[in-house]
């Protein structure tokens, strides 16, 4: 594998965004999208990648998909609902705080990939991270737990499982 | 506090009220539209920028603005872009000697050091390829679609610049994206739009025909000119070419200089302080 891994890896992602940010399929636009993504997979696929064994994985793909459909709509559904109903409650019940979330998942990807999914779903949002302790602290809107493993099982507990399959 | 909302919120109102009746009342003078001699100009522009059938007039491109930008009046931003090089080769000039090579091998600087946290580092690696990819998208159909050379320029040297940020600028330096190799970039875009820009005089000279300074498409006196199709794909002659180098020329310039901005204080004083200080 090595760098040649890397970079094919590189540039199938970054040729699939050119064309769709470019919007037209044309012979025009898959030669110029050819050269611009072997440039630029080139260029960066030392900074993308560390381990690109795991690009050619079809399995990790298959969570990918899993995760993103689990994702966009059960979980930031029912945490619009959550938050949306805090909003409109003529009490506002919140009960704000931040509190330290644990995780377990060894590659940087995985780690991003469950920070980002706390921040983006509405009521919790990543505040920092510590990857000495291997913990984030997190902004919760309504903090039920403070102990790290309580609050881990209800704000994260199913990113990570997703994460860790995905990128792991 | 309560005051306070109420002065905002009906200052608001006011304005709003202010400004519609003043709209309504015609004080954007009695031609909200362009005078008509305008419109005229418009519409003959958008009548011949992609018209084969006036290959007098036409610039052989649907975007119109960069038709106007790089055919109509491309020497204008040619002059625009002299301007715009002008200013960088001032900055190159105000720090001329001063360079961060030396505070790279300080252990302090060590790569991998400062920053912030590991989650904008890991987003900004997987960030990085994808703004290229963008830009040079924006750039490659400037004469297609909205956008251009120096609007998908920009765009790139947001990668340079989050890395700068998030990493550090010693990062960028290790990683090659220093002064010298960004002074190259730009200096062959410009040296790409300035040979564009005499192409069709460059063939004339071999062959004997008349030509042009700045000239895209043929015209009745001068027969030469760049090609607007390329086997069925249109790049609309000079057109694609400006953009690609106009986007190399920015997104050099635009990251040397953001390199330059990001050279501490301490380290610009340790070049021109001199030594009769203690």
């Amino acid at each position: 594998m090595g760098f040649a891994g890397k970079v094919s890896g590189v540039f199938i992602l970054t040729f699939i965004v050119y064309v769709v940010f470019s919007g037209s399929i044309t012979a025009y636009d898959l030669i110029t999208g050819a050269v611009v993504a072997l440039v630029t997979s080139l260029i960066t696929a030392n900074l993308v990648v560390s381990n690109p064994n795991k690009l050619f994985q079809v399995k990790r793909f298959g969570w990918l998909l899993a995760y993103s459909i689990r994702y966009f709509f059960v979980d930031e559904v029912r945490a619009h609902l959550d938050v949306m109903r805090r909003i409109l409650h003529p009490r506002m019940p919140i009960n704000p705080g931040i509190v330290k979330i644990p995780y377990e998942v060894v590659s940087d990807y995985a780690m991003l990939t469950i920070a980002n999914s706390i921040t983006n779903t509405p009521g919790t949002v990543v505040v920092d991270v510590f990857p000495e302790e291997k913990a984030f602290y997190v902004h919760w809107i309504n903090a039920v737990v403070t102990e790290p493993e309580k609050a881990r099982e209800s704000v994260s507990k199913v990113f990570e499982r997703f994460a860790k399959r995905i990128f792991d | 506090m309560r005051i306070k909302k109420f002065l905002v919120l009906s200052s608001l109102i006011i304005l709003v009220l202010t400004l519609s009746l003043a709209f309504t009342k015609g004080a954007l003078g009695h031609y909200p539209l362009p005078l008509p001699g305008v419109r005229l100009l418009a519409s003959w522009y958008l009548f011949t920028t992609l018209n084969p059938q006036y290959p007098v007039f036409t610039a052989m491109s649907p975007e119109a603005v960069t038709a106007i930008v790089w055919d109509y009046r491309g020497l204008d931003t040619l002059f625009e872009t002299a301007v715009f090089f002008l200013a960088i080769v001032g900055a190159l000039a105000l720090m001329r000697g001063i360079s961060l090579k030396s505070a790279l091998n300080n252990a302090s600087n060590r790569v991998g050091d400062g920053g912030l946290s590991l989650i904008c580092k890991t987003a900004a690696r997987l960030l990085t390829p994808l703004i290229i990819v963008v830009s040079a998208s924006i750039a490659l159909h400037g004469h297609l679609t909205p956008g251009g050379g120096f609007q998908g320029g920009s765009a790139a040297a947001v990668a340079p610049l989050l890395v700068l940020v998030i990493f550090s600028v010693y990062f960028l330096l290790s990683k090659g994206v220093s002064e010298k190799p960004m002074l190259i970039l730009r200096t062959v875009g410009l040296v790409g739009i300035y040979l564009t820009a005499l192409a069709a005089v460059l063939i004339g000279l071999f062959t004997g025909l008349n030509a042009y300074v700045f000239q895209n498409q043929p015209k009745p006196d001068a027969p030469l000119g760049l090609p607007a199709q390329i086997s069925g794909a249109l790049i609309s002659g000079s057109l694609l070419f400006f953009n690609v180098f106009e986007y190399l020329a920015v997104a050099g310039g635009f990251t040397l200089v953001f390199i330059l901005l990001s050279i501490p204080e301490e380290v610009v004083k340790s070049f021109i302080g001199g030594e009769t200080h203690e």
